[in-house]
């Protein structure tokens, strides 16, 4: 398993982010978490990239216990946060050697990371500009190919299409869905765009209130709840009509 | 894998340096600033000086002679054979004839009273007034007032002068004022120089008491800014979440940051000593050509040892690492960039307090209570070793390093905490929130 996720429970002060969610991930597939706003997706996500702990309960990432192993962990992940930004007075290129030597073991292996980001980006010339002068879409698409370069286990992805037009939006989907077809990387996003999970997912988790109500590929969920697509199945799932 | 400390150092000082509110605010300003406002300072005291000297050439006294007498009309005599232009007024009293001055182009008034031959002559002392017109209040116009007294004054002793002549022939007059000779020296530890006191005290004053104090003071402000604004530009577009998940140590993480800024800062802290040696030294210039000589300092044993030097950096050096880590600690806990600086500018005023106490007096001359207080603060201890590093005092400025080093430790400390847990992700003070609690 990829991702092994058992009763985690997350508490912010009195807010009860996480209600006891339970979850696997197989390696190699693009597992989806789709919800509501505030239904835990992020702070999920955040767990497994090692960014904080559960209250209780327990996630292993290839078999790495996220709590007691997360400098293991860091080595194998990489996580793209929500709406997340790069260095703004750097160059793109600059940021992707930047990010490149922390996994890579030589310079010519970071050399290596760059080129094949530069490819996946689709930026070309542009990435020797600065980061300041970039639109949000092609930000976006700098952050996805900094996550993707290193060649993670496992990519973890917030909302990679969060506020992207419908051609920047298309254009990551591809490159998230190009690369595990050839590199077999095992991606955990969540997104709030149900279209989008149908078309990149092979499974998806619904959550709500903290937990998964429901889980399994799209086509058997929409079966499941006779819905037309995702996003009925989830609200006959959450019973929220 | 790269132990990432090279890297994001390199990452920080790039990323820093080329911010142009970074680089214009903390390098180039203090850079720019402070010789501009020696240069203003300097340029406005010769224009002053130039102001005055050709307000002289051309001056002109207007005088009101109510006496008509012998040693008035001996001191007019002596007035006009000076550079200003005598303008007599003719007028009964004193207040028709400052009616009168307001239509000449003369600003001082000089007065001679009915009675001023008969007291002269008399061996009693002769009385004269100056009405001296403001046009506006500057230094060029109290200088006319002032410059207008001075031929009176060359007549007094010219008079006091000729008057001993008569009563000791051939004595020269000069001793016969001063009978008694006195040169000042200064001495300390040991070495002495021959200096009026109050020299010293100007030397010290742009030296130790103003200089250090305030080169201290802004550095630190500076490096917290830098810190505080680093780590609320990471949080804000969230940089700081991906790369507490790379495979780098936290304590790595804290480390790059603290360096990058420490060499920013650096850089800040030798533009802005630059800066204030040059405002300093065209003060200094400013205060020589007034009349007070600046001092050897050095001749005194006043100038830091090498050895002096080096703790004096050593000082400085963890000085500036506590109060980065200070400001980090405290950015870590806001929502963006204007709430970091706004939380670092309450760490201000713990800096700005005992710079203010240390540049007046001497901290041993202060009451108990305020002496403890200062001292409790770090950053006092920066100040007094400073100061120390003039006067040789090494047991004090290790005292005090190990004070300063001590808090930095502590600091250090609590930022690796927060660092190595979850709360550098989650923490927030919520400026809006904690103003409606308290309303």
């Amino acid at each position: 398993m990829a991702i092994e996720s058992r009763d985690i429970v997350k508490n912010f002060g009195n807010i009860r982010a996480l209600t006891g969610l339970s979850f696997q991930v197989r390696r190699g597939e693009i597992y989806g978490l789709i919800g509501p706003n505030g239904a835990g997706k992020t702070t999920a996500l955040r767990i497994m990239a090692t960014l904080i702990k559960p209250t209780s309960g327990s996630a292993e990432v290839f078999s790495f216990d996220v709590e007691k192993q997360a400098s293991e962990v860091r080595k194998i992940i990489s996580y793209l946060p929500e709406e997340a930004g790069a260095y703004r007075n750097l160059s793109g290129h600059e940021y992707l050697e930047f990010m490149a030597r922390f996994y890579a073991g030589s310079k010519a292996t970071a050399q290596k990371m760059v080129e094949e980001a530069a490819e996946i980006s689709g930026l070309g010339e542009r990435l020797k500009d600065k980061v300041k002068t970039y639109s949000k879409g092609m930000n976006r698409r700098l952050l996805i190919a900094r996550a993707l370069m290193v060649k993670p286990k496992l990519a973890i992805l917030d909302e990679p299409t969060g506020g992207l037009d419908v051609v920047h939006a298309f254009h990551v989907r591809r490159i998230i869905q190009d690369y595990v077809e050839k590199h077999g990387v095992t991606v955990l996003l969540s997104s709030h765009n149900m279209l989008e999970v149908e078309f990149l997912c092979n499974r998806v988790a619904l959550i709500n209130e903290g937990k998964i109500v429901d889980e399994g590929s799209p086509q058997k969920l929409k079966s499941s709840y006779n819905a037309k697509n995702l996003e009925e199945a989830f609200m006959e799932a959450t019973s929220l009509e | 894998m790269s132990s990432g400390l090279g890297n994001l150092m390199m990452k920080e000082i790039k990323e820093m340096l080329r911010d142009p509110k970074i680089l214009v605010g903390i390098v180039l300003m203090p850079l720019l600033m402070f010789p501009i406002m020696g240069s203003a300072i300097g340029i406005s005291q010769t224009a002053v000086e130039e102001s005055i000297k050709e307000s002289l050439k051309s001056a002109s006294i207007a005088v009101l002679d109510l006496d008509g007498e012998l040693a008035a009309k001996s001191l007019i005599g002596f007035l006009a054979e000076s550079n200003m232009t005598l303008l007599e007024i003719d007028a009964s009293n004193e207040e028709e004839a400052l009616k009168r001055l307001q239509e000449t182009n003369a600003t001082v008034l000089l007065v001679i009273p009915p009675d001023f031959s008969y007291n002269m002559t008399n061996g009693l002392k002769g009385d004269l007034k100056i009405y001296t017109v403001f046009k506006s209040m500057s230094v060029t116009e109290a200088g006319k007032a002032s410059a207008a007294g001075a031929p009176v004054t060359l007549y007094e002793s010219a008079l006091v002068f000729h008057m001993i002549q008569q009563a000791f022939p051939g004595r020269d007059p000069k001793t016969v004022l001063d009978p008694v000779g006195l040169s000042y020296y200064i001495v300390f530890k040991g070495k002495f120089i021959k200096a009026p006191p109050e020299a010293l005290l100007s030397g010290i004053i742009m030296s130790q008491s103003l200089g250090f104090p305030m080169v201290i003071m802004l550095m630190l402000i500076t490096a917290m800014q830098i810190a505080a604004t680093a780590i609320a530009i990471e949080k804000e577009e969230k940089t700081l979440e991906t790369l507490l998940t790379l495979p780098v140590g936290r304590l790595s993480i804290l480390a790059g940051k603290l360096a990058g800024s420490v060499t920013v800062a650096g850089a800040g802290a030798i533009a802005a000593l630059v800066g204030v040696n040059y405002y300093t030294g065209s003060i200094f210039s400013g205060l020589a050509s007034a009349g007070t000589p600046p001092i050897d300092l050095e001749a005194l044993g006043l100038v830091p040892s090498p050895l002096a030097y080096l703790l004096l950096g050593v000082t400085l050096f963890v000085t500036i690492v506590s109060a980065l880590a200070l400001a980090i600690c405290i950015a870590i806990f806001s929502e963006n960039v204007r709430s970091a600086q706004t939380l670092v500018s309450y760490l201000i005023l713990p800096i700005v307090i005992p710079s203010i106490f240390l540049m007046l007096a001497d901290i041993n001359i202060l009451p108990r209570a305020v002496q403890i207080a200062l001292y409790a603060i770090p950053y006092t201890h920066s100040i007094i070793a400073a100061k120390a590093a003039f006067t040789g005092d090494y047991l004090t400025m290790l005292t005090s390093i190990a004070y300063i080093s001590l808090f930095t430790v502590a600091i250090l400390y609590i930022a690796a905490k927060i660092f190595t847990t979850e709360r550098v992700v989650t923490a927030r003070i919520s400026l809006k929130r904690l103003r409606l609690k308290r309303e």
